[in-house]
């Protein structure tokens, strides 16, 4: 039996033996023992320590609340792969690949918020002032803030103030809560000032504020929120796997399905003829002079 | 559209107006599909979670609200899995179970990952790849799971005890599917499988399905010439499965808890190594046992040193093809059967107008 790692590496994760699974020098099995929870390891796993009570229930309250959020794109995503039948992993995958650049953009509001503290500390201002030199930077420049506004939560995202509550009450306030607590209350203030509609904090916003201050790194706070949501999402594809009809088109059903025919609408070019092998070069040639065809180049 | 078919007619379109057509090609309408407005318009059905502008419900519980009443990440699996709140001792011990398969290594999920992260991509695509690696070895749940209900039933409708039934299932899947019974020799010398269950009893979480576990471990054993123990598949889908979850739950709970660790992997990887670009890897010759190199004939050459693929007869076909298996990576010396649930499924009592 070949036992050798699937592909050789340094690593300062972890390591197996016959015995034991070792993470960042802790015997996964013993931690189970002991009795610390899932949270805690992702500490150890992201972290390499074992956090304050606090700190793990604030971690539990970001993961929860995010965990589940009916229908969005990775739901959407998890249904639709679903609906050819491929095993389930694939389902859950292409829910958790639809996090980019605007869907859950955690790593994102990280690196901005890092990226405005490091001036804060090089110009000797604190988070508060620099959260103001963020909001009047980006919204001269017309470039949206992220971690405001949500799409379907357009009257404040039901997840993301409780999360800047819980981090207060847990005692957990730290620079980023103090700059993104500002940049919000300048934000609105602006907004207001320009006539504009309140725009409210999203669970980006503030989950991934709770996250980074409680230690993890942009790119690990992306990772738990993101993948996280892969649970539920597996739930929504699981439901429609047993429950729901493959394929999502039949007639059969009293529903109009997802990917019935009418649900298409079509709006590219007229329907036309197929050019004959002995007119291609010619006809080819005009498509390329007349440049029609680049209203619909994508 | 009566002209662009007429049109279309006259110029003749490949073999389209063949006589072997079942339709008339030349009478087929253009167009999209007019909305269906006999049936009920689309909706994302689902028993799962709802949301509005103010609140996400999942199985009727306001997601935020189960938070602030101090529930957590774990309990809300149970809450979207099995439309309940679990025992404290359930929450325990599920938290239990996934730091267990939170990391393991250098295994196939976080090879999976690093291998993508290489590749320069965001880390969600690496941890969504990591997930893909719980195939019916790896992740087994499904398999395992769906047996152990099997022939649980089985001794049910049979008045089998569980020793019996476990030494059929035993008999009947230790060659054939080695790799979904959770019992192997893989964890002779580590002790976590074992103290998994020995939790789960103290607990008072075990039922029948830890119960039947330790039936096929014993069985396994008498029926094996090599020492074998229980398993971390074994472990891990006896107690998921003792906590109310499905076979499939199981798969998708654990590979996503997987998946937060193989964001770490992602992360280690390009931190420590650089982005690999295409055509920078190489293959060894040495590692290549294929047709040894060979000219490639002049295309002018082509009917003279081209074999053709069609066999004739039954018999041509049967030869050919063990001909072809002996080309490793042709695809002939596998066979996955694919089912079709298609017409098990659907939801009649939903959107009827």
């Amino acid at each position: 039996m070949d036992r050798d790692p699937v592909l050789p590496r340094k690593t300062a994760i972890s390591y197996k033996t016959e015995e034991k699974t070792v993470m960042r020098g802790y015997n996964l099995s013993d931690l189970a023992e002991e009795g610390y929870s899932f949270c805690d390891a992702l500490f150890v796993l992201y972290q390499g320590r074992i956090p304050p009570e606090a700190e793990e229930k604030m971690l539990k309250y970001e993961m929860g609340v995010f965990l589940e959020h009916s229908m969005s794109p990775s739901a959407v995503a998890a249904i639709g792969v679903s609906a050819g039948r491929p095993n389930l992993p694939c389902a859950i995958a292409a829910a958790v690949s639809t996090f980019g650049g605007v869907h859950g953009p955690g790593a994102a509001h990280g690196y901005m918020l890092n990226k405005y503290l490091e001036r804060a500390h090089r110009e000797g201002k604190t988070p508060e002032e620099m959260a103001r030199t963020l909001v009047d930077e980006y919204m001269d420049a017309e470039k949206p803030v992220m971690g405001m506004g949500q799409p379907q939560h357009i009257d404040s995202d039901p997840r993301a103030e409780p999360i800047h509550v819980k981090q207060e009450d847990l005692e957990l306030e730290g620079v980023y809560l103090k700059f993104q607590r500002e940049l919000e209350r300048h934000f609105h203030e602006r907004r207001k000032r320009e006539g504009r509609s309140r725009v409210g904090v999203n669970v980006v916003g503030s989950g991934n504020t709770a996250l980074m201050e409680i230690g993890f790194s942009p790119m690990a706070g992306w990772c738990l929120g993101s993948v996280c949501r892969g649970w539920s999402c597996a739930a929504h594809a699981l439901f429609n796997m047993k429950k729901g009809r493959a394929w999502g088109a039949s007639r059969n059903e009293p529903m109009v399905q997802m990917i019935d025919l009418s649900m298409i609408k079509y709006v590219g070019p007229e329907d036309r003829v197929v050019p004959k092998q002995e007119e291609r070069q010619e006809y080819a040639r005009k498509q390329k002079e007349e440049g029609e065809y680049k209203k619909w180049a994508i | 559209m009566g002209d662009l078919n007429d049109i279309k007619k006259k110029r003749g379109i490949g073999h389209l107006d063949s006589p072997k057509m079942p339709f008339d090609y030349f009478n087929r309408e253009y167009g999209t599909v007019p909305r269906d407005t006999k049936r009920a318009p689309f909706q994302w059905v689902s028993e799962v979670a709802y949301k509005n502008v103010h609140r996400i419900v999942s199985r009727g519980y306001d997601t935020t609200e189960l938070m602030e009443e101090g529930y957590g990440v774990v309990d809300v699996l149970f809450v979207d899995y099995q439309a309940r709140i679990p025992l404290i001792e359930e929450e325990q011990m599920l938290n239990y179970v996934m730091i267990l398969a939170l990391e393991d290594g250098l295994s196939p999920p976080a090879a999976m990952s690093r291998i993508v992260a290489r590749t320069k991509t965001f880390l969600t695509q690496a941890a969504a790849a990591s997930i893909l690696a719980f195939g019916h070895a790896y992740g087994a749940y499904s398999a395992f799971g769906n047996r152990l209900e099997k022939y649980l039933k089985k001794a049910d409708a049979e008045k089998l005890s569980l020793a019996e039934a476990a030494a059929r299932l035993i008999k009947d899947w230790a060659a054939k599917e080695p790799e979904s019974l959770g019992v192997s020799n893989l964890m002779l010398k580590d002790p976590a499988a074992k103290r998994m269950i020995a939790r789960a009893e103290k607990l008072g979480v075990a039922g029948k399905y830890i119960g039947f576990m330790k039936e096929i471990v014993k069985a396994a054993q008498n029926q094996s010439k090599e020492p074998v123990d229980l398993d971390m598949l074994g472990a891990t889908g006896a107690v998921m499965m003792d906590l109310g979850f499905s076979a499939e739950a199981t798969w998708a709970i654990l590979a996503v808890t997987r998946a937060l660790a193989a964001g770490a992997h992602y992360i280690e990887e390009i931190e420590r190594n650089p982005y690999m670009r295409l055509g920078e890897a190489l293959t060894p010759k040495e590692d290549y046992d294929g047709p040894a190199d060979r000219p490639v004939p002049p295309l002018k050459d082509r009917a003279k040193v081209a074999r053709s693929g069609i066999c004739k007869s039954v018999d041509e076909w049967a030869k050919a093809r063990e001909e072809r298996k002996k080309l490793v990576g042709s695809g002939y010396a596998v066979v996955e059967e694919i089912e079709d649930p298609s017409k098990k499924s659907g939801i009649k009592k939903v959107g009827k107008l």
